[in-house]
């Protein structure tokens, strides 16, 4: 079984033509920015939506192991209480509760994987693993790859390339295309700000790179007071020209994971933080091309 | 039985109608004279009584010539007179007694009652006034509009496209020897009448353009004097021009009361390619003219209809039709109207800057074209209306969507079936929970705790559709003969196959092909109620079917969490296998029931079409709450598409779901898509894709609203910043500010892909 938050058919974001992304759960990083923070844990995680919640105070009622409980009027949740039996969420009546977290088959993935073949074939487009991070379930990931691969399938993988370099190597040949995040070219900052292992990722990158160019894309979060200082971003791009990777795709902060924060109970550390201008990164395209690299602005 | 009243709203109007140019007196006169010649006439063939009539309105009634039409012909039409459909006057000898009692608010006091006398005369000759008084009741049959009823009926001739080919190549007095050679009747006597009164027609369009060059500048007046020069020549002559043909082909569309106009590219292709080879034209003229033609198409505002058709199969000079084809696609992009509902037909073979000129007009917002899949259709029209293939490659959609043979078929939609209605007189023994009337006629209706299976009750519910078909069929054919008894349609008849040959009216036996159409509302609410039904009574056994039923009557208020249970069961439009083949199994049940009541009545065809205008959302108010877990009076879908928001997987799940209907059953099915500019422009190949993948998969139509987020809610606050902002309300498109507010409500809740 693979632990998945969310399965999006027809993402356009995630790689060439259309394609069907799924998303698995667990991350080993921490990312202050990040817009899927229910990833990050294997198990489901409860989300509660203050804005549908009426406090009617059913979730309360039904709740076996007494997880949920209004304090003062106000919503609490005992994480360690909670059994994941799901009552609250089955007798939420509006929709307030949700688990984020679901447990496929691998076959059940497949035949979902496979539904939209025929807008693939026309589009070239395929299949994204996403996430999370999709190397925290590795032997379900080894496993998944077989069976698409199987079918012929196009298959990219959207990843922080913070695991062992060994990892990265049984399942190359079973990926088409690697979307890798290169969050910072300091292997210090990196660590410090994700907990992402820096060394780990330049060395997988350097792999990539000297094994199947043609499979790397990096992709790079530009995110505010971290890495969207023009050294920052200009040292990612002569990375990528050293390794001979051909795109380096820049994506713009935003700040549309801010209301799964809320959900999940964590503050949002870029709350006051505005969506990047995009017309902000596009001076990036031109120092690109001068460095012979096809630079992107939005996946 | 009490006499029915039909006085009340007759079709969806949202297009504001441009007033009659002549006072309201002379209106009143000619109204007068139309009505002392059916008098006098009254004991007359129906052919002769007709051609009479029609003196008195044509040309009188048309209008002058406007500073920058490039063609001639503009018609007014008045509460009475003579027509083929509700959308501009009325069916055959009409009076529209709401539209007549608004005229007499008009009138000075003691001028008032010439209109009473009017009216009283009407309501006992107004031809649908007849056919309804036949086939209306109490409890089953309702007059279309009135959303009280299972089924609505109506007498009306729509979707009539003409054998314009036929008029351009002969010409006026082509036809009138054709006549005159077998004048042997009373309606070809009146038929050769007819084509007289189209030439006094063109001459009193002679005389408009003199007028108009009175106050004319010199290069208005060139302009004019070639139109004059073109109307004098097809007076006597077939045309040789594209000018004159499309001259000839629009007046004649004007008198016949025509409102879809059909393979234009077919009759004019030929036409434009020769004045262009030949240095006649150049290709900014005829964009010039196909857009003066679009704007006087436009002017006639008949809301759900104007269509004009490229593109497909079927056609001998492609290269001629393809070239009209791509002026036109420029003309759809430039003008934003939304009439003519500009439809191009295409299959695999459709050159590929055709189908990136339509993707871009559609890009643009435009909504048009509406695109039409010849490898699907042409197949499934010559199964579902049993014809030959050649003769399947001239099918055309009209209207909100149904199909015709242009210039060979009648397939006029008068009857509407909402299915979800009846689905809750099967929950309720024959009650309809909205007023409390009993609705089911002579079947029997068990009570709910009979039903062991849901085979069984679903067998109770295919028992109570199949005496609505019943109804149905005889309404439609009831139409057919009410309007037979009363006119010939002689303008139509006379380009409609066979009927010179026959010498005999188009309802007559004239026409080749009689077909009919049956629409059907709340598909999908009806489907998804089944498959829940399916899944909670007899699966889960979560619930019984009383309680699920229970909880419908009371609109589930005080039953949410059974709500909540209902709506978070998969729903067509998903790609969901077992929902969608519900969907398809009662879609199937409906369209093959009555595709064989057609056949078992002798009609040629009688086919379901899964179309819409608004009448999802009027029927909608008077239906109540559903199992799909629609509340009392919401919206139901529209047309083939899922109810709104209920599509949740994205723009592949809900095109597959919408290419699952085998087209062959059915008689033209509407499926709607909504995108952002945004995925429009940046994702563009990634849309082609998608459409063509849907395509290939069987999908057999598609529109295109393209919208931005947050437009439509701020149109609704703000519409005086919102002109032109054309949307798709499904068989039709509309300013979205003209919609009523309920009718916006429906739209914005369809899922919004971006």
């Amino acid at each position: 079984m693979i632990s998945i938050s969310n399965i999006e058919r027809f993402a356009t974001h995630d790689g060439p033509g259309i394609r069907t992304t799924i998303f698995f759960k667990g991350c080993p990083l921490h990312c202050p920015w990040c817009s899927n923070p229910e990833t990050w844990s294997v198990i489901p995680v409860l989300m509660h939506d203050l804005k549908k919640c009426t406090s009617c105070r059913r979730c309360e009622k039904v709740c076996p192991a007494q997880a949920i409980a209004f304090k003062e009027g106000r919503w609490t949740y005992d994480q360690k209480k909670c059994t994941q039996c799901k009552a609250c969420e089955e007798d939420c009546l509006n929709e307030a509760i949700s688990f984020c977290g679901q447990p496929y088959e691998i076959e059940e993935l497949v035949k979902i994987a496979l539904k939209d073949q025929d807008f693939y074939i026309e589009s070239h487009g395929g299949i994204t693993l996403s996430g999370g991070e999709v190397f925290m379930q590795f032997e379900e990931l080894k496993q998944l790859l077989k069976q698409l691969k199987k079918h012929d399938l196009h298959i990219a993988l959207e990843t922080s390339g913070s695991y062992s370099n060994q990892k990265l190597q049984e399942v190359v040949n079973d990926v088409d295309l690697f979307l890798m995040d290169l969050k910072h070219i300091d292997p210090v900052k990196l660590n410090q700000v994700t907990g992402g292992n820096g060394k780990r990722v330049l060395e997988n990158f350097k792999y990539l790179a000297k094994e199947h160019p043609e499979k790397v894309i990096i992709r790079t979060p530009v995110i505010p007071r971290f890495n969207e200082d023009k050294e920052t971003i200009e040292a990612i791009l002569d990375f990528a020209k050293d390794n001979h990777i051909a795109e380096v795709d820049l994506l713009p902060f935003h700040p549309l994971g801010k209301s799964k924060w809320i959900q999940l109970g964590k503050r949002y550390p870029y709350e006051n933080e505005k969506m990047m201008e995009k017309e902000k990164l596009l001076p990036y395209i031109e120092l690109g091309k001068q460095k012979g690299i096809k630079v992107r602005i939005g996946g | 039985m009490a006499r029915i009243n039909i006085d009340g709203a007759q079709n969806v109007e949202i297009s504001k109608k441009i007033p009659c140019e002549k006072p309201v007196i002379e209106q009143l006169e000619i109204m007068e004279n139309y009505t002392n010649a059916y008098k006098k006439h009254i004991n007359d063939n129906k052919a002769i009584r007709e051609i009479e009539c029609l003196k008195t309105i044509f040309p009188v009634l048309f209008r002058s010539i406007e500073d920058d039409d490039l063609i001639a012909g503009r018609l007014d039409f008045l509460p009475i007179g003579f027509g083929s459909v509700t959308s501009i006057g009325g069916v055959g000898h009409y009076c529209v007694f709401h539209k007549l009692r608004e005229f007499k608010e008009q009138l000075p006091e003691d001028q008032r009652y010439r209109v009473d006398l009017l009216y009283d005369f009407w309501q006992d000759h107004d031809i649908k006034a007849i056919y309804c008084q036949d086939v209306l009741n109490d409890t089953t049959t309702g007059r279309f509009i009135d959303c009280k009823y299972p089924l609505m009926a109506t007498a009306r001739l729509s979707g009539m496209m003409l054998d314009y080919k036929k008029l351009v190549g002969r010409g006026i007095n082509g036809l009138i020897e054709e006549i005159e050679a077998h004048n042997t009747n009373e309606f070809m006597h009146a038929s050769l009448e007819a084509l007289h009164l189209f030439k006094q027609v063109i001459k009193n369009q002679i005389e408009k353009v003199d007028q108009a060059k009175q106050n004319a500048n010199e290069q208005r007046i060139e302009q004019l004097e070639q139109m004059q020069a073109d109307l004098e020549y097809i007076l006597d002559h077939k045309p040789e021009t594209f000018r004159q043909a499309l001259q000839l082909m629009w007046l004649y569309a004007l008198c016949a009361g025509a409102i879809n106009y059909g393979r234009l590219d077919i009759v004019l292709g030929p036409y434009l390619k020769h004045d262009i080879d030949n240095n006649l034209l150049t290709e900014q003229e005829a964009y010039d003219i196909l857009r003066s033609l679009w704007k006087m198409i436009e002017n006639r505002r008949t809301t759900v209809n104007g269509r004009i058709i490229v593109g497909g199969q079927g056609r001998k000079d492609v290269e001629a039709c393809d070239l009209f084809a791509k002026i036109c696609l420029r003309v759809c992009k430039d003008t934003r109207y939304v009439e003519p509902q500009f439809t191009l037909r295409f299959d695999q073979k459709t050159p590929k800057d055709i189908m990136d000129l339509a993707y871009e007009c559609i890009a643009s917002g435009a909504t048009y074209p509406t695109l039409y899949n010849d490898d699907v259709n042409v197949p499934a029209v010559e199964y579902a209306m049993r014809i030959d293939r050649e003769t399947a490659k001239q099918y055309i959609p009209f209207g909100c969507g149904e199909f015709v043979i242009q210039g060979k078929s009648v397939g006029t939609p008068n009857t509407l079936l909402n299915l979800v209605k009846i689905l809750q007189i099967a929950l309720n023994q024959g009650i309809d929970p909205m007023d409390r009337k009993y609705k089911a006629g002579p079947v029997f209706v068990k009570p709910l705790d009979r039903f062991k299976t849901f085979e069984q009750f679903y067998d109770q519910y295919k028992e109570l559709l199949d005496y609505y078909f019943e109804l149905s069929v005889y309404a439609q054919k009831h139409s057919y003969e009410v309007m037979n008894e009363e006119v010939s349609f002689l303008f139509n008849s006379i380009l409609m196959d066979d009927c010179l040959k026959r010498k005999k009216a188009l309802l007559d036996g004239g026409v080749e092909i009689l077909g009919g159409t049956n629409e059907t509302y709340g598909n999908i609410n009806a489907s998804d109620a089944l498959y829940t039904i399916k899944k909670l009574v007899f699966d889960e056994k979560k619930y019984t079917l009383d309680q699920l039923n229970e909880a419908a009557l009371h609109n589930f208020s005080g039953y949410e969490k059974l709500h909540k249970d209902i709506m978070s069961l998969p729903k067509y439009g998903n790609d969901e296998e077992e929902c969608d083949e519900l969907a398809n199994d009662l879609f199937e049940y409906v369209a093959k029931g009555i595709r064989n009541k057609g056949i078992d009545n002798n009609m040629d065809y009688y086919l379901i079409v899964i179309s819409n205008n608004q009448t999802n959302t009027d029927w909608g108010h008077e239906t109540d709450a559903s199992l799909d877990g629609r509340k009392r009076g919401v919206y139901m879908n529209p047309a083939n598409n899922p109810q709104g928001g209920n599509s949740k997987n994205g723009p592949t799940a809900v095109l597959r779901s919408l290419s699952r209907f085998n087209a062959k059953y059915h008689g033209g099915s509407v499926q709607n898509i909504k995108f952002t500019p945004r995925m429009m422009h940046e994702d563009k190949e990634k849309v082609k894709a998608l459409f063509r993948t849907y395509f290939k998969n069987g999908g057999c139509q598609l529109m295109v609203t393209v919208v931005d987020h947050g437009v439509l809610e701020d149109a609704q606050k703000h519409p005086e910043n919102y002109p032109d902002l054309i949307v798709r309300v499904a068989g039709y498109s509309a300013v979205f500010v003209n919609l009523t507010k309920d009718v916006q409500e429906e739209l914005l809740s369809r899922t919004l892909y971006d």
